[in-house]
């Protein structure tokens, strides 16, 4: 096991559901997708086509607006519906998608196949932008983007398998099942990168996925020329320890300063579905359209995984793993501690979201009844950031800023292990959040 | 580097701990469930009367207050419970119904209510209590023999209802292992409070704890620890081993360390802070139990730390992610080294004022100086003369201070000695006698005035016997003591003195010339008595070997 770790918590993982289950397609196919041109605040991406077109898989659908927009590829074939508003999963409002009727062929489109092994820095970040790769394990970043920042500047890269969230194990599968495309995949971000060297990380819940894994890297995948040797690290299974600043101190004993990122440390961190989308685009040459995606939950009737076009309705993925056999109280982008909660299933599933949960009513945690403090510590021994949660909602309640200046609120990360741990129900990670804006108000911090 | 992320804001977690304060505090109370019944088995029935009680008192004194100050009770919140049940746990099995219900108003109103209610009381309630209680130290030190079970009456009789016997604690305290075998001090066969009865109960309890995640192991770990290596370290008697196996498993220590000394609200928060205030906590538990004059130590160390809380949060705190020890010890000697680049060796510049012809060096120097004196001087003058007119004035209250004195002592001298006229004080010593003077009259020799002082019942009676050279008592005074108003000061009357005079030889307090003790003051009667006797053995002494040594014994 790697580092010893103090802090993090250990919720019911909910992983059995679904561990056993191997990664499967779809079925039946969704009928149509839809797919927003629009993932960030940045231009949105021109599309190229109209409306009852006709059009394959991995098609070219829209041409990135600028630099940090990305194109968008057919994810089925078929025929395209409408160029409409359809409402998106979180950002609360309908925006401007592609809407395309299956047709049930998957009638690919025919890509040049290129060796990417003669292929030079340069263009293989080109490859990687057409290919439509965004960051797969939460937070939906361009990956070209990444890799032109941290590019000569890291020693590490590290390969996120660790998936630290109760339910989801479409990485664990992932890491059993496609262990090739992940070194592949691992193998082009570090040359891209210039890394001097590559560990993929997982935790110890995923043992049998690690063993895979090692035995692949030290038989099948032979090394070329230029590429770096890439090791397998097993750190604790603790619920926050997938995010990025924890498994760079788990990894490489580094800590990323306050306000800071990886880069700042010369390590960067991609997630593992990352690795597999950019080892499959390269050694395919077909864009990303697929991604891998938990569906489990108490409400579901077969928990499984599956792999799903990108832009399937959230209702088709339900249907495929046999639908609700209760009404659940809660449906989930994402995990439980950090994802969304979404009511409309009609949203579409996009490329960074992991997995579907639909929490049954037998879930639902105790009613949260918010009573006095009892300073029983277990917050600040929860922390990962070493925070003192109960001091920070001490000062934050006694409106003393200078106090809460000293106790910097800002270097949170929202893992909410405080708010899972604290027996008297009060929301430390809001408080949390309101005292950083507070001093950001009183111009403690940068906003 | 710019962010790309467009996620919304995260709210709460979905997923919770199943624990609230009233889980918490229902697995408190079943974790002491088995040191309760251990106890009762031992005691009987008194042991669940006294727990009901103090639970009850706990309970009506927080519902009362509340009530009163117009908040609401909630029937969910149990903090009042288990204040109860340990405070019922820090009794000895004797104790009166009264001492409970003593105990929980003062727990709850005092240390708890009066701090603001639960999660602001910076002394556990229970504790506070219990020290309060001992100051009836005879109620607080009387321990039953386990397995006779105790009546049920509200005081008890000690010599008729109970059958008395040491604590472990006790032979500790003295230095020596108690006559126990391990088996006995882990199931609780001896004296104690109902709750350190047994140490294998309260393990449990602590196991129990654990598992549900209540307490975390740092306080209790680094406590027991800490005294487990001191008791190892420094044995008074029979092995290391044996002696810290005793210490450990004797007194209040378990108790304190895992169901005391782990409060929520009145210990640390922060990790490092929780080791700290364990391992100061033994600290200070050793020191009580080896140094202090109660046999055992733990609920003082508890309280004494629960007051340093404030202290150890702050020196516990975490240390912030992304902030290296290493980091802030190179800041700190880069700003040491950028100090150090700052001294420079400078050649002191010495002022050269010109030369006036007829002048010689230096001489201008001199007048400055003259200056600089004449406006000190007035101001040491000043001082000078503040300074006698102190001394003056002292040495003049001084002087009407011994003069008082010596009017008083010789008025003393002459109420018991009436017939001398001349009093003076003797060159004769003796450890027994802060004052001999001889008593003259017509310049002859008639007795002496011995000032001594006994041991009374509340502490020493400084008192001053006149005795004439037959050997006869002529008066007695006492002029300082500290005994109980009402009670030992009825045998510091003058009727009491006037049965001593005329008296002559050993004066006992029964039999043959006998003084009797006046009842309800039996110390101090025959403290008096034991100082008569004293005072006339040494006037003895002096006539048979003149101003010689003086030893005491019988006239």
């Amino acid at each position: 096991m790697g580092r010893f770790y103090f802090g993090g918590i250990h919720p019911a993982s909910k992983k059995g559901l679904t561990r056993r289950k191997p990664i499967t397609d779809i079925s039946p196919a969704p009928h149509i997708v839809v797919l927003p041109l629009i993932f960030d605040h940045a231009t949105p991406a021109q599309p190229v086509v109209w409306e009852g077109e006709i059009v394959k898989l991995g098609q070219l659908l829209a041409r990135e607006g600028d630099e940090n927009s990305l194109p968008v590829h057919a994810s089925v074939s078929g025929r395209v519906l409408a160029v409409e508003k359809r409402p998106h999963p979180w950002l609360g409002l309908a925006v401007m998608s592609i809407v395309i009727e299956n047709d049930g062929k998957d009638t690919p489109f025919e890509y040049e196949i290129c060796d990417f092994h003669t292929l030079s820095q340069e263009q293989l970040i080109q490859s990687i932008r057409q290919a439509g790769i965004v960051g797969m394990g939460g937070d939906p970043y361009p990956v070209h983007q990444r890799v032109l920042d941290a590019r000569g500047r890291v020693d590490t890269l590290i390969i996120n398998a660790v998936e630290c969230e109760p339910y989801l194990t479409a990485d664990h599968r992932l890491l059993l099942e496609q262990g090739k495309r992940i070194v592949r995949g691992a193998r082009i971000l570090g040359r891209v990168l210039g890394a001097k060297r590559t560990i993929i990380a997982s935790s110890g819940d995923k043992l049998n996925g690690i063993e895979r894994l090692e035995r692949m890297l030290n038989k099948i995948v032979p090394l070329r020329p230029g590429e770096q040797a890439i090791s397998v690290k097993t750190i604790r299974s603790c619920y926050p320890l997938g995010a990025e600043k924890l498994i760079v101190q788990s990894i490489t004993g580094r800590e990323v300063p306050s306000g800071g990122s990886a880069v700042d440390v010369h390590c960067t961190v991609f997630n593992v579905a990352t690795a597999y989308a950019v080892g499959q685009a390269l050694e395919t040459g077909m864009p990303l359209t697929h991604r891998i995606v938990t569906v489990s939950g108490g409400a579901v009737t077969r928990p499984r995984n599956l792999r799903v076009p990108i832009g399937t309705p959230i209702s088709d993925l339900l249907v495929c793993a046999g639908g609700l056999k209760s009404e659940p109280y809660l449906t989930l982008l994402g995990g439980p501690m950090t994802g969304m909660e979404i009511t409309d299933l009609s949203v579409p599933l996009l490329k960074n979201i992991g997995g579907v949960i639909c929490l049954g009513e037998w879930e639902k945690p105790p009613e949260r009844h918010p009573t006095v403090c009892l300073q029983c510590g277990h917050c600040v021994a929860a922390c990962p950031m070493n925070l003192s949660p109960v001091f920070i909602h001490r000062a934050f309640a006694e409106n003393n800023t200078q106090r809460l200046a000293s106790l910097y609120p800002q270097d949170c990360i929202s893992c909410g292990c405080c708010d899972y741990t604290c027996p008297c129900h009060i929301s430390l990670m809001n408080i949390m959040r309101l005292a950083t804006e507070k001093l950001a108000e009183e111009g403690v911090v940068a906003p | 580097m710019t962010r790309y992320s467009i996620f919304p804001v995260r709210r709460h977690p979905r997923f919770a701990t199943s624990s609230t304060p009233l889980s918490i505090m229902l697995d408190l109370i079943v974790a002491l469930l088995p040191t309760l019944g251990m106890a009762t088995y031992f005691y009987g029935p008194r042991v669940l009367m006294l727990t009901l009680i103090s639970i009850g008192s706990c309970v009506g004194f927080e519902w009362l207050y509340l009530h009163r100050s117009g908040r609401t009770w909630s029937a969910t919140d149990l903090s009042a419970y288990v204040t109860g049940l340990l405070l019922a746990l820090c009794l000895p099995p004797t104790a009166p119904y009264w001492a409970p219900i003593l105990g929980g108003f003062f727990a709850i109103v005092v240390v708890k209510q009066f701090y603001g209610g639960l999660g602001k009381n910076f002394m556990n309630p229970a504790l506070a209590a219990r020290m309060l209680l001992c100051t009836f130290p005879m109620m607080m030190t009387t321990w039953a023999a386990p397995m006779n079970w105790l009546s049920l009456s509200p005081t008890l009789d000690i010599p008729v209802d109970v059958v008395s016997m040491a604590t472990p604690m006790s032979y500790l305290h003295n230095g020596l292992l108690p006559p126990l075998t391990n088996a006995q001090m882990l199931l609780g066969q001896h004296s104690g409070s109902i709750g350190e009865m047994s140490a294998l109960m309260l393990l449990l309890g602590g196991a129990y704890l654990l598992v549900r995640q209540v307490i975390t192991p740092r306080i209790p770990v680094t406590f027991l620890g800490t005294v487990a290596i001191l008791t190892y370290l420094f044995p008074q008697s029979g092995t290391p081993l044996e002696w810290m196996t005793a210490q450990l498993l004797s007194g209040g220590l378990l108790l304190g360390a895992i169901f005391m000394a782990t409060d929520y609200v009145t210990s640390p928060t922060t990790p490092r802070g929780q080791a700290i205030y364990g391992i100061c906590c033994g600290i200070l538990t050793v020191l009580l139990r080896y140094f202090g004059s109660y046999p055992d130590g733990v609920g003082w160390a508890i309280l004494t730390m629960n007051c340093a809380v404030w202290l150890l949060d702050r020196a516990g705190m975490p240390r912030r992610f992304g902030v290296h020890h290493f980091n802030r010890t190179r800041e700190f000697f880069l700003a040491v080294g950028a100090d150090f680049s700052k001294i420079r060796f400078q050649v002191p510049k010495t002022p050269r004022l010109p030369l006036k012809k007829g002048e010689m060096p230096g001489e201008q120097h001199l007048d400055k100086l003259r200056a600089i004196w004449k406006s000190f001087s007035v101001f040491a003058c000043l001082l000078i003369a503040t300074g006698l007119l102190l001394a003056f004035a002292h040495s003049m209250t001084d002087f009407t201070i011994r003069q008082h004195d010596q009017v008083e002592q010789a008025e003393l001298l002459a109420e018991v000695m009436p017939t001398a006229d001349i009093i003076s004080e003797v060159p004769y010593r003796t450890p027994d006698a802060s004052l001999v003077s001889a008593g003259y009259r017509d310049n002859t020799l008639i007795g002496y005035c011995i000032t001594l002082n006994v041991n009374g019942f509340g502490g020493l009676i400084n008192m001053t016997v006149g005795i004439d050279v037959d050997g006869t008592v002529t008066g007695i005074a006492v002029t300082d003591h500290s005994e109980t108003l009402e009670m030992g000061t009825q045998a510091l009357t003058q009727d009491y003195f006037e049965s001593f005079i005329g008296r002559s030889g050993t004066i006992r307090t029964h039999g043959a010339n006998s003084v009797d003790v006046v009842s309800g003051a039996t110390v101090t009667s025959r403290a008096i008595a034991d100082g008569v006797n004293k005072a006339l053995s040494i006037v003895a002494d002096m006539q048979e070997k003149g101003m010689g040594d003086y030893e005491y014994g019988e006239v």
